[in-house]
């Protein structure tokens, strides 16, 4: 099947390509699925569903060139969702071939190229974007990045200006000139650019760390530990419409988790609960999902259900030093001091290396009046997390 | 590999290349995650390589989950010692000097025990440490070496919880789901025993999964720092403050993160003077996507990240890297990187062609451009280079002793590959073992080789670096075409400086410490 499906897809490209533009058909890998075996099962569904639809498209002789580059691209989709970028890439380039003035198959291949470390054809696909359409914000930042990855910051100045010509306070290009300077060891224009970039957008921590090196190029120490101090990791990205398309196109365990881990840092807890709960049925076993379900399910007041749910993940995975912890909190929230400090003590035996289970456990020991093993828990938390200043401050309250 | 995903399998193994019978050539430890580790003696004779397997009645009896090796002469009674990092505690074996070893592990305070007397509790747990790299440093001063443990994670394969990519196939975790366990500095009592100085150091203060270890002196005070590349979060670079402390300038000195400001996986790591220029630069290895990193440093511990503009970071973005070293293949006085590699997660295209272990990758082979660049030489490198395996581990050092350096090569689920290094002894070379008293290694001693027409080439008496494994500590500088060294200048770890003024090339010279003419 698969090598007839090759042999008919060779076919259809070069007659689409001869009669729809002058581009040189290019020569197409062969396509067929990757092992799916080991997938979630709605994912496997997914893509076998999609790629019957593929096949049943490719048969038919009268299917347009673009509704079946269309059908290749949706499979890639699917496929670079689930990271299978190798795989993928067929069918980008299939799609490519099939409809060369659509940008959308050349920006994934960017984005294929560039996860796999090929920053040369990278570039070379994000440039097809540019030349389809030359201003497309998230293709020129991604283009300038793919360049300074490069080592080649002149080249990436240009399309970051042009980017910022098109939004003047575009965070990712702002950022990417600032680190494009920075490379140039242009201290002075990198500290200009870096510093617009965070006041565009100053919950983006990340610009710090590049900001830091810019005033530690310009030789000023202070403000270079200012900034090192602040640096965190909230990333910038150009707005990516494409790329967040493929965002909760999989229907798997692991898909429903990250919409329920997005819909939780943006405190939408409802949400979260609906996501971890489809990702508890679609893998029963998976302890992390269930724990997950448990959060979201507290931090939306359903103690109850949460209570529910932290039980059912030490029942099914004792081990689950997290599962242990949670139940800790809830119990030692409603006053069942004895049955709290079981689970903490639980929890810090499992992963002695866990701070807040193990200072959870003093906590309960010290309200169950246990002071002397509530300061050895505390005097080994001091010991262990020097960081985790509550340990040393909590033994101070106790002596 | 069980099938069943245990992150532990794929971490390990290291290599170490070490003249533990003093016979003037380099013997092989290879370090098994499964079994016994294996001691090879080295019977090099009229320039022919043979080994044999003396493991038996060596003594070095390893306990299994073998990760990494360092070596170095801990009593300093001229014999090198053996420490092994595993997945448990830890080993330190002592060399009788009789071509056999005792496990000293226990009475010198170095199998992993709880940081502090105090935390006696729960230290079944601590046992089941996780170590990968470790280094001998003699970081006082006072001439005995001390040793820095790098630790990993918290793992453990009964309660380790299993992972998956996003298509919801189960595959290898992240380094993210475990708590990182802090490292360990351990001081030399001089008597046969450590005290575990971790918190006293400062070092309790900030730690993260260390895989890589190096220690040189890299803000050029005469006092040896400790550099730790973490797997998924900032590396530390540990600046030595004369007092028994070290103060973290990772974030300061620009050698914590990326260019981005991410933390990369860093595994593997180096430090030399691939630019001549007088001062340790750092090469470290990082996942396939990242690329590896360069940072250049300034002569007073200052970095500047330039993996791009050398080339070492995009032609490495394909590969994940593990075992690296600075060393002059060509002999051309240019210190050049060799990268072993081998990926972490699954790689689909090795698993749709049913590959029963699809996470193999080529090694890379970079030549220095003398300009801070480098040219990616892998293809002309030979066969070896053409093979594809897991690659952790990799020792450096001239086992052949023909003048230029071979590397060791330890392969996870696969054999470990010597390559022969046939190009480095067509140029000229110095080769030199820096010792003292009864002829133990000065780690840590810098030497300097002023050429005729008054450059000089610095290089650093080593054996850690790399991953998990252990080195050559013997220094050999490439002269190409040059016949003859007008001085050579060693910086001795105390600080006290001699130099040598007739010192022969194309040979290896022992230079013993305060006995200069």
């Amino acid at each position: 099947m698969t090598k007839r499906l090759v042999l008919i897809c060779l076919g259809t490209v070069l007659c689409a390509c001869s009669s729809e533009s002058k581009v040189t058909p290019e020569p197409l890998t062969p396509v067929a699925l990757p092992d799916l075996s080991r997938m979630d099962a709605p994912v496997q569904q997914q893509l076998r569903e999609r790629s019957q639809t593929l096949a049943s498209k490719v048969e038919k002789p009268d299917t347009p060139p673009l509704e079946l580059a269309e059908s290749y691209g949706e499979v890639g989709n699917l496929l670079l969702a689930a990271e299978y970028t190798e795989a993928a890439e067929a069918y980008y380039l299939h799609a490519q071939a099939l409809a060369p003035s659509d940008m959308r198959w050349p920006y994934y291949l960017g984005h294929v190229y560039r996860l796999r470390g090929d920053l040369a054809t990278s570039a070379a696909s994000f440039e097809r974007v540019l030349r389809l359409r030359p201003n497309d914000l998230a293709a020129l930042v991604w283009l300038g990045d793919v360049n300074v990855d490069q080592g080649k910051p002149e080249a990436a100045e240009p399309l970051f200006a042009r980017a910022l010509s098109l939004q003047p306070r575009l965070v990712a290009a702002l950022f990417g000139a600032g680190r494009a300077a920075l490379a140039r060891r242009d201290y002075a224009h990198a500290v200009d650019q870096l510093e617009q970039a965070l006041a565009a957008d100053p919950r983006a921590t990340m610009i710090h760390y590049s900001l830091g090196l810019a005033y530690r190029g310009l030789g000023d120490t202070a403000k270079a530990d200012e900034h090192l101090r602040q640096r965190g990791g909230v990333e910038v990205g150009p707005p990516d419409p494409l790329m967040i398309a493929l965002r909760g196109l999989l229907h798997g365990a692991v898909n429903e988790e990250e919409q329920g881990v997005r819909a939780l840092s943006s405190r939408d807890f409802a949400s979260a609960v609906v996501h971890f709960r489809r990702a508890v049925e679609l893998a029963p076993d998976n302890p992390a999902l269930r724990h997950k379900l448990g959060t979201a399910l507290s931090l939306s007041g359903d103690t109850r259900a949460a209570f529910e749910e932290f039980e059912e993940t030490v029942r099914r995975s004792p081990g689950f030093s997290q599962g242990h912890y949670s139940l800790g909190v809830l119990l030692a929230q409603e006053g069942r001091l004895p049955e709290a400090v079981d689970r903490f003590g639980a929890a810090v035996r499992l992963d002695p290396e866990f701070p807040q289970a193990r200072y959870g456990y003093a906590l309960a020991l010290a309200q169950m009046k246990r002071y002397e093993e509530a300061r050895k828990q505390l005097a080994e938390g001091a010991a262990r997390f020097p960081d985790h200043q509550e340990f040393a401050e909590a033994l101070t309250r106790l002596k | 590999m069980s099938g069943k995903f245990e992150y532990a399998e794929i971490i390990g193994s290291g290599a170490a290349m070490f003249d533990y019978d003093n016979d003037g050539d380099l013997d092989v430890l290879l370090v098994q995650y499964k079994g016994q580790s294996r001691l090879f003696r080295n019977d090099l004779s009229d320039g022919k390589l043979s080994f044999t397997d003396v493991t038996e009645n060596s003594g070095v009896s390893s306990r299994g989950n073998g990760m990494g090796v360092a070596t170095g002469d801990f009593n300093n009674d001229g014999c090198v010692d053996l420490f092994l990092t595993n997945l448990g505690p830890n080993q330190l074996f002592r060399n009788n000097c009789d071509g056999t070893f005792t496990d000293v592990s226990r009475q010198s305070h170095t199998d992993g025990e709880p940081v502090s007397p105090k935390l006696a509790i729960d230290r079944k747990a601590s046992e089941g440490g996780w170590s990968v790299s470790a280094a001998f440093v003699d970081y006082d001063r006072d001439g005995w070496l001390d040793l820095f443990v790098g630790n990993y994670v918290s793992w453990h394969a009964e309660t380790s919880m299993p992972c998956f990519s996003p298509s919801g196939r189960q595959d290898y975790c992240s380094p993210n789901v475990f708590q990182p366990q802090p490292s360990r500095l351990y001081h030399n009592n001089r008597d046969g025993t450590f005290t575990d100085v971790t918190a006293a150091a400062g070092l309790l203060r900030e730690y993260g999964p260390a895989l890589g270890v190096s220690t040189a002196d890299f803000n050029g005070d005469g006092w040896p720092d400790i550099y730790v590349a973490n797997d998924g979060q900032p590396n530390q670079l540990w600046i030595n403050q004369h007092d028994g402390t070290f103060k973290n300038m990772g974030l300061l000195s620009g050698t914590a993160l990326s260019a981005h400001g991410k933390a990369k996986a860093g595994m593997g790591v180096d430090a030399g003077d691939f630019d001549n220029d007088g001062d340790d630069d750092l090469f470290v290895t990082n996942l396939t996507g990242e690329g590896n990193d360069l940072y250049v440093n300034d002569g007073i511990g200052l970095f500047e990240e330039q993996s791009a503009r050398s080339g070492l970071g995009p032609a490495s973005r394909a590969y994940t890297g593990f075992g690296t070293a600075w060393f002059d293949i060509d002999n051309d006085g240019w210190l050049d990187t060799l990268i072993v590699n081998g990926a972490v997660q699954t790689i689909e295209a090795l698993r749709r062609l049913s590959d029963p272990f699809p996470l193999h990758q080529r090694k890379l082979l970079f030549r220095n451009l003398r300009d801070g660049r480098f040219e990616d030489v892998t293809a002309r490198g030979g066969p070896a280079f053409q093979l594809s395996e897991v690659g952790r581990g990799a020792a450096f050092g001239d086992i052949d002793n023909d003048g230029d350096v071979d590397v060791l090569v330890a392969n996870n689920n696969g054999k470990p590959r010597l390559l022969i290094n046939n190009i480095g002894s067509r140029s000229h070379w110095i080769g030199l073992r820096l010792v003292a008293g009864k002829g133990r290694d000065r780690i840590g001693a810098r030497v300097g080789v002023v050429l005729d027409a008054g450059r000089t080439i610095w290089r650093r008496a080593r054996a850690e670096g790399s991953y998990a494994s252990a080195n050559d500590p013997r220094v050999l500088v490439g002269l190409g075409q040059t016949t003859h060294v007008a001085l050579v200048r060693v910086v001795w770890p105390d600080g006290r400086t001699e130099e040598w003024k007739t010192v022969a090339i194309d040979r290896y010279t022992t230079l013993t410490e305060g006995d200069s003419k």
